[in-house]
């Protein structure tokens, strides 16, 4: 990448430079909103970093005691039961429904899991381990509700992770990359501004002496003519013709033949 | 009473009782269980097994071993100790070893039904069924559309015939509760069970209605504790109590009008035989009950192998087997999922 940002390619006018400042206070405005959101998605996801681990770690013990319950279940009623069971069975009780919640702008979806209609089970193992299954039964549920609780938990996680990471790209590219373009053009802009000034300073300046010159050569040629004219006026004076005082003049400064000296 | 029978026992059945007598020495003894107990994996398990009389059904099984292998595998040498015993015997030795498996019949009857009305596919309920308790035509179970077709087509034949029909009217197996109606035959089972066995006479009779009296009695109260709080009425309730036992009549009366555990204690602690069971428990705890009730049960099986000349040694050879796979099972799950100070909790010492 070049080192110091490049510039936009505009064409150096007043209007673009207001264009341009107008982006860089919108740039500034929205590089420190998204650092805000940043900050406030990585304190949810602190939070639920630490929620997961709890969750994870919990789940390690309620699974071991639901797999215990189970054995406990078919050592008294039998190892058949969990094919009695499952042949028993045609729709979930225990179903599972998503939403979303909205957090600091990022949508994240939450499970929840709902019991629906009754169960034909309670009667199962009725001579012998019925009490041992409901056990189980009950230990299973807390297991499902641990395990929705987790994925929540975790798409949530992953979600916000996106979501961080884009943010964060979001604000680097605005600091790093948007910004300093832009105020490099607006340095441009000015610069370019400042040497048309500059020339149109200097081009007014020449234009000045031009006209000075004129003038004083006018001046120059117009002072002339009056001296002209006022010795015209004298020759006439004297009544000389005007040619002939010119041309005594004239020949005076010629070699006269006449003359021998 | 007693005297004819040596007599005339070994006649038919003297080698399959020292059969059944054999096999009863290869149980597992409280030293076994006691290395079992002390295993920290599956492996080591599989190896103190290989030890005992599971060696040859373990020894080829591949190594990442799991629990339910292990169970099965223990399981199809009851089988195979059931089909030697089974093809061996004769009338009506051979009846009584079939009533001993009617249990497991209805339970995989029950389940195929169950498979069936909720539309799945017959050969992996086939493969869940308990092997001791398959017959010839159980496969065409699934192709009964409902239950009146059922017992029409399929259970007519099957030794379980007239336990349907004493119970049930075609009615009632449509709507009935799956549970309910795995209940009733198995109540009807048992008391036919019971009047097969008073035919039989001698040794065979008291000691099986002694065991026959102890399994109604533990069904009706499990039933009484696990419906509590459930939708089951009272009138049900009675319905699935059988008639014969200790507490056949009066303490069913009460039974059915128990609505909690304690209430259940006061009924059944009337009955001397069955003071200890409850004196292990203490007040509202009931889960361990079962725990309790196999192992009175468990001492009434091995009381009968006091006795010669009798047909009960079979049956309580099946029960023992079967107490002890549970134990086995219990253990390597315990080993499995770490949780080696649970596993006393359960294992039933049968010696």
């Amino acid at each position: 990448m070049s080192g110091q940002a490049q510039r936009l390619n505009v064409v150096p006018t007043v209007t673009v430079l207001g264009v341009m400042k107008a982006r860089l206070v919108g740039a500034t405005r929205g590089h420190a909103l998204l650092k805000k959101k940043s900050d406030a998605l990585t304190v949810q996801f602190r939070q639920i970093l630490k929620k997961i681990v709890q969750t994870k770690e919990s789940m390690g013990e309620i699974m071991k005691t639901s797999y215990f319950a189970m054995t406990e279940a078919k050592y008294v009623a039998g190892d058949n039961i969990k094919h009695v069971v499952l042949e028993n069975v045609k729709t979930a009780t225990l179903k599972v429904k998503s939403r979303q919640e909205n957090i600091a702008g990022v949508k994240l979806p939450k499970f929840d899991y709902f019991t629906e209609g009754e169960s034909k089970n309670d009667l199962t193992g009725l001579a012998r381990g019925g009490q041992q299954i409901q056990a189980c039964r009950s230990a299973y549920v807390k297991t499902i509700e641990l395990l929705v609780d987790l994925a929540s938990l975790q798409t949530s996680f992953l979600t916000l992770d996106e979501a961080i990471k884009t943010t964060n790209r979001r604000v680097n590219a605005l600091e790093n990359v948007v910004k300093p373009r832009i105020e490099n053009t607006i340095t441009y802009i000015k610069g370019e501004l400042d040497e048309l000034e500059r020339e149109d300073f200097f081009r007014l300046k020449k234009i000045q002496g031009f006209k000075k010159k004129e003038i004083e050569k006018q001046m120059a040629a117009a002072r002339k003519f009056a001296k002209e004219q006022a010795a015209g006026e004298l020759a006439l004076k004297k009544g000389l013709p005007l040619d002939s005082g010119f041309n005594l003049l004239g020949q005076g400064s010629q070699k006269d033949e006449d003359i021998i000296f | 009473m007693y005297g004819f029978e040596a007599m005339s026992f070994n006649i038919h059945g003297g080698y399959l009782e020292a059969i059944v007598r054999g096999y009863r020495s290869g149980l597992l003894t409280a030293a076994d269980y006691n290395n079992l107990c002390q295993c920290e994996t599956l492996d080591d398990i599989k190896m103190h097994l290989s030890a005992t009389e599971y060696g040859p059904y373990l020894q080829n099984e591949p190594s990442p071993l799991h629990t339910t292998t292990i169970v099965e595998k223990c399981t199809l040498k009851l089988v195979d100790e059931y089909k030697h015993m089974l093809t061996q015997a004769t009338e009506p030795m051979s009846t009584f070893l079939e009533y001993c498996t009617y249990g497991h019949m209805i339970d995989n009857v029950v389940l195929i039904v169950t498979g069936t009305l909720h539309e799945r596919d017959v050969q992996e309920l086939l493969e869940k069924c308990h092997p001791l308790g398959m017959f010839d035509s159980i496969a065409t179970l699934a192709v009964a559309q409902n239950m009146r077709e059922l017992y029409r087509l399929v259970l007519v034949d099957t030794p379980l015939a007239p336990y349907f029909s004493e119970c049930i009217t075609s009615e009632d197996l449509d709507d009935m509760n799956i549970e309910i109606m795995r209940n009733t035959l198995y109540k009807a089972y048992l008391e036919d069970f019971y009047r097969f066995c008073q035919k039989l006479g001698g040794a065979t009779a008291e000691i099986m209605s002694d065991l026959l009296a102890f399994e109604a009695d533990r069904r009706a109260v499990n039933i009484t504790i696990n419906s509590i709080g459930t939708e089951l009425t009272r009138d049900d309730r009675r319905k699935l109590y059988s008639n014969f036992g200790l507490l056949c009549p009066y303490g069913h009366e009460e039974l059915a009008l128990c609505e909690d555990l304690d209430q259940v204690r006061g009924v059944v602690e009337k009955y001397p035989p069955y003071q200890s069971i409850f004196s292990k428990l203490s007040y509202g705890e009931s889960q361990m009950l079962d725990k309790a009730f196999y192992e009175e049960e468990v001492k009434r099986l091995c009381l009968s192998y006091e006795q010669q000349f009798h047909y009960a040694v079979f049956f309580a050879y099946i029960r023992l087997k079967e107490q002890e796979i549970r134990n086995l099972m219990w253990i390597s799950e315990c080993v499995a999922q770490n949780q080696k100070s649970r596993v006393h909790d359960s294992v039933v010492f049968i010696f």
